[in-house]
């Protein structure tokens, strides 16, 4: 299909301006990428808002699902400042959010999704001069969701905004700041941490063989 | 053009290889573009246009004018009749012989010999889409006399042979009849005046298949199915069922009504003489050949169950076509394909649908409301779309594309059409309200629940909830009241409690209502009550992973608190105490966001391990006891939040802390829903989506597994092959038969990951129905009240039901959902999950078991 009309799933405009791959790598990148950048997030949507919509599109059967948010913020306040990365584990899922997801609202806000090449350490924190995203700073409107014209927000807001200024507070910069999510299953036969094996379990479903995590940990 | 942009511009236009807006297109390609456009503003005096252009060009054409119609076919059937006009146009002989044309009969024999083509190859590939739009712009040609009746007869009956292979499946048989069905519609007509043609011998296969499928189709009914015992339903029709119905009402006027359902724009055009193309003949290839096992491995590709295909009525036959009519059969098909083709762009696809009656005959659809002149129409566009595509959203057991494309669908109709899909919409909500308490399927009702919750989203959240509040007087677990609760519970998990308040009239908002979650969706930490026996113990713990104490500090010191708990107080569990102390603190601290949680699990992952391997810093005790309480601990901590929950659950399970089977045994029996203070076994809807993801997750992995084994064996394959090519080019012609290629240790172990995954598998479905008979058939409090709802011994008296009738009922909903959904698994095993039954077993029990069979393919 899509000889009659573009496919939303095409690759937008969209860019890591700082990332230092060349053009067709980067293409090759993105034809297998998991990851979305969203944008146009309201300051005050949570990651729990964010994995339930996100999820309408995950593939848990096919051994997908939602791998991790890293939600994006303020380099210098910690608080969110609109965007976020949300990683699949599989590629078609990721797709399948630019068709059905992208352009649709979040928290009463129309939000776009864009392949992105994958999370790489720093960038959670906004690149514009404040701290925040590059694009917050050219905004001349007011935006409600978006922390208002500066410090005024609505009475109703306000509690909810507390709570979501004071969430990040502990956020961390360096490797190990976000988590990893979880890899593929392992069968990990020489895991010293064998679990004890009980007399009423089907005796011979495999138990004793762990996942060592920490590898994932390593890799990232 | 010119290049004086500089150096950097003309590099930049290098790389950005065939921008569409550059006027580099060739003539090929502008008329391709031209023929894929038609109708953008008339389509009949396009069609002439596009032709005289088409005749003035030389006759290498033809492949282009080829493409552009097989591209139009198959991606927009709406244009079908036109681009049957335009192949009569070009087919008939010049009127002018000054100048040279390609014009004629010949030209249009040739067009049909290159389409025939692309035919075949959509035959051998068995793409079903394709076959079936070419079959219609074949049926278009016969009625516009460019191709032989007789040989169009041919190829449907061609097509029909198909329902008479042995053990076809219902998919494959599917498609035959809507091919069969479809063409015979369009080309009756002809038929009827040629001697050469029986209709019966059409007729009369397609009906004997679809009156005998019918078996299966009470598992995917979506109104009370089973417990209703009927296949027939007035709230919803079979695809197949409708065909057939169309198709006789169709052959018992002569086929006069298919006038009324398509327009034949090429009836206009001038016809001299006799058709000219006759269809070649051809034979249905058979589905490739499933080899047990092999192709499963190499595919890893699960097929899915083939299931009749039931459509909710939701609006009265004066406002949308019945789809078992001739023309609501039509226009439904049409409807659906574009919804179908048009997929990747949900924004063109509204658009399209909105546009539809353009492609339809005039009089077909009502003027738009704001135009008065509304008297001319039969039926109402808007709400014959959103029905339509209602349909494929509320499929059992799963609707064709992910659920949210649709959903995003109607969202996008709405933009682009407020006054006018909005009310079609909210019609469609109360309908389908209405259905619940007439046995509407627990999971078309939790899809209904998800869909307007998105919907919802995407409008503010405006919705008169005041006109149901009446029934908040039905018990608790009546379905209605189970739907108010969702669709307000998945409307708080993407927006937030205090904005969903808002929303809801006063009398839903008291927490006695049972509308709204018992309380903030935060989380609930049972320690931190200071009068709690452990509040000290837990702090020291919360403390100690606050300050990011390692995994072995804290193990030694769980270890400790256990010791001195001991001493204290001995009637406790003990060891209990200390997995559900040292499970929510960790929650605790990772309960700021999802992200949080999962720093806080991977930080003390060494932890998790032990306590679910039964012991604290030794392993010791039982693991199956010591998993059932960090599950329970989770359901403890969340309680008011179902929706984090599932996802601890799901991230406990991705890193191996518990396995699915454990979730599902778990869930069966700890999560369950109180009746009257007591915990009632049985299965709801937030259960189920707790099983369903821990089945999720164990076919998942044997996806990931089968797919990375698959890999690997090609790659040895392929390195097998280079080694004797190589071999065989260094070495003459000597007979060296290279050494069997030991097996890599990466692929062994793929193949211990696999067999071990499948074992989870295998263990998670039989937990699954072990769970589902316990709470129908041989439990002991929930069986009784469970096998009178089973054997619907009084479904009609169920306005007397009470929480306990509908939690069974629902249980049973959900069962049946479990049977059709995890079919393909649940077949891999049907010979170790087949129980016999014993003679006198009771009617419940054989009913449970009929489904279970049914799922395998088993006959009855």
């Amino acid at each position: 299909m899509a000889h009659v009309v573009p496919s939303l799933d095409q690759p937008s405009n969209y860019k890591d301006s700082q990332s230092r791959m060349d053009r067709l790598r980067q293409q090759d990148a993105l034809s297998r990428s998991s990851t979305l950048y969203i944008g146009n997030l309201s300051f005050y949507t949570t990651e729990e808002q964010i994995y339930e919509l996100f999820s309408k599109c995950a593939s848990p059967e096919e051994g997908g699902g939602i791998k991790r948010i890293i939600m994006g913020l303020d380099r210098n306040t910690r608080t969110p400042c609109g965007f976020c990365f949300v990683e699949y584990y599989t590629h078609a899922e990721a797709l399948a959010c630019l068709r059905y997801i992208s352009g649709t609202k979040l928290d009463e806000r129309i939000i776009r999704c864009d392949l992105d090449l994958g999370y790489r350490e720093g960038r959670q924190f906004g690149r514009g001069k404040s701290g925040g995203q590059v694009r917050d700073e050219h905004r001349s409107d007011y935006d409600a969701g978006r922390g208002g014209w500066g410090a005024q927000a609505q009475r109703a807001e306000i509690e909810r905004r507390r709570e979501m200024e004071e969430r990040y507070a502990d956020a961390q910069d360096g490797p190990g700041a976000v988590p990893v999510g979880g890899g593929d299953w392992k069968d990990a036969g020489e895991n010293p941490l064998k679990r004890a094996r009980s007399p009423d379990e089907a005796e011979d479903v495999s138990r004793d063989v762990r996942t060592k995590l920490e590898d994932d940990t390593q890799r990232m | 053009m010119s290049y004086h942009g500089g150096s950097h511009r003309r590099r930049h236009h290098h790389r950005d290889d065939g921008d569409p807006r550059e006027a580099h297109e060739t003539p090929e390609q502008k008329l391709k573009a031209t023929i894929l456009k038609l109708g953008e503003v008339d389509p009949v005096q396009e069609v002439s246009q596009i032709a005289s252009h088409i005749c003035t060009q030389p006759s290498s054409i033809t492949s282009t004018v080829v493409e552009g119609l097989r591209i139009g076919v198959t991606e927009e059937p709406f244009k079908i009749p036109y681009y049957a006009t335009l192949l009569r146009v070009l087919s008939n002989n010049s009127p002018t012989t000054e100048t040279e044309s390609i014009q004629g009969p010949e030209f249009g024999k040739q067009i049909l010999e290159e389409f025939w083509k692309g035919f075949q190859t959509y035959l051998d590939q068995l793409a079903w889409r394709e076959i079936r739009l070419c079959v219609q712009f074949f049926s278009h040609l016969v009625a516009a006399q460019v191709i032989s009746s007789h040989s169009m007869y041919g190829l449907i009956r061609a097509i029909v042979v198909v329902l008479d292979e042995f053990g076809v499946s219902h998919g494959r048989a599917r498609q035959a009849v809507r091919c069969a069905s479809e063409g015979l519609m369009i080309a009756g007509r002809a038929f009827t005046s040629d001697p050469n043609t029986n209709i019966s011998d059409i007729l009369d296969p397609i009906r004997t298949y679809v009156h005998s499928a019918s078996s299966p189709k009470r598992l995917v009914l979506p109104v009370a199915s089973v417990l209703a015992n009927t296949e027939k339903s007035e709230v919803a029709y079979e695809l197949l069922d409708s065909a057939l119905e169309a198709l006789e009402a169709m052959h018992r006027s002569g086929f006069q009504e298919a006038l009324e359902c398509f327009p034949r724009p090429y009836s206009d055009a001038a016809i001299d003489g006799s058709p000219i193309f006759d269809l070649p003949s051809v034979l249905v290839p058979p589905e490739a050949i499933e080899l047990e096992g092999i192709s499963n491995d190499s595919e890893g590709v699960i097929k899915k169950g083939d299931w009749a295909e039931f459509y909710v009525r939701i609006f009265d036959n004066e406002v949308t076509p019945n789809i078992s009519t001739p023309i609501g059969y039509f226009l439904r098909c049409g409807l659906l394909d574009i919804v179908d083709i048009f997929e990747v762009n949900r924004k063109e696809c509204a658009r399209l649908l909105l546009e539809y009656p353009k492609w339809s005959l005039p009089g077909t659809f009502q003027g738009k409301a704001s135009e008065a002149s509304s008297g001319d129409g039969k039926w109402q566009l808007e709400c014959t779309v959103v029905e339509s595509i209602l349909g494929q959203l509320f499929l059992l057991p799963e609707s064709t594309h992910k659920t949210v494309y649709y959903i995003a669908l109607v969202t996008e109709l709405c933009k682009l059409s407020p006054p006018t899909v909005g009310p079609a919409v909210g019609k469609s909500i109360r309908r389908m309200y209405g259905l619940l308490s007439d046995g509407l399927d627990a999971a078309v009702a939790d899809r209904l629940a998800n869909w307007f919750s998105i919907h919802m989203s995407n409008f503010n959240f405006m919705w008169v909830w005041k006109e149901w509040i009446g029934d908040l007087s039905l018990p608790q677990q009546h379905p209605k009241r189970v739907f108010m609760r969702r669709a307000v519970e998945y409307e708080i998990r993407l927006s937030y409690y205090d904005r969903i308040v808002k929303t809801l009239p006063e009398q839903m908002q008291s927490p006695d209502a049972g509308v709204l979650p018992p309380g903030t969706p935060g989380p609930s930490f049972a320690y931190d009550d200071p009068a709690s026996p452990y509040h000290d113990a837990a702090q020291n713990v919360l403390n100690l992973l606050r300050g990011r104490g390692k995994a072995e500090e804290v193990m030694a010191h769980l270890e400790e608190l256990k010791n001195t708990l001991e001493t204290t107080d001995s009637d406790q569990n003990v060891t209990s105490v200390i997995r559900s102390i040292a499970v929510q603190a960790l929650l605790h601290i990772g309960s700021r966001s999802f992200s949080h949680f999962l720093n806080a699990i991977e930080r003390y992952l060494p932890l998790l391990r032990n306590l679910a391997a039964g012991g604290i810093s030794t392993a010791s005790g039982s693991a199956v006891e010591a998993r059932n309480d960090i599950l329970s601990a989770v359901l403890d901590f969340w309680k008011n939040n179902k929706h984090m929950v599932a996802i601890v659950l799901d991230k406990l399970m991705q890193y191996q802390i518990v396995d699915p089977t454990d979730v599902i045994a778990w869930t069966f029996a700890h999560a369950s829903p109180e009746v009257i203070g007591v915990r009632y076994h049985s299965c709801s809807t937030f259960q189920w989506d707790l099983i369903k993801g821990a089945l999720d997750k164990a076919n998942g992995r044997v996806a990931i597994a089968r797919r990375k084994l698959a890999g690997l064996r090609k790659e040895e394959d392929e390195n097998a092959a280079r080694a004797i090519a190589s071999s065989a080019a260094t070495m003459d012609i000597e007979e060296t038969k290279p050494d069997p290629v030991a097996e890599s240790p990466a692929l062994t172990s793929a193949v211990k990951a696999l067999t071990s995954l499948t074992k989870e598998q295998k263990a998670a479905l039989t937990h699954a129905v072990d769970g589902f008979r316990r709470c129908l058939v041989s439990g002991e409090d929930s069986a009784s009240i469970a096998r009178r709802v089973i054997e619907q011994r009084d479904w009609d008296n169920r306005s007397n039901w009470g929480d306990a009738e509908w939690l069974s009922w629902e249980t049973w909903s959900w069962y049946l959902q479990f049977c059709r959904m995890y079919t393909p698994y649940l077949r891999n095993y049907a010979a170790s999950l087949d129980t016999e039954l014993s003679a006198q077993a009771e009617p419940a029990e054989s009913r449970f078991q009929d489904v279970l069979n049914l799922a395998m393919g088993q006959s009855l």
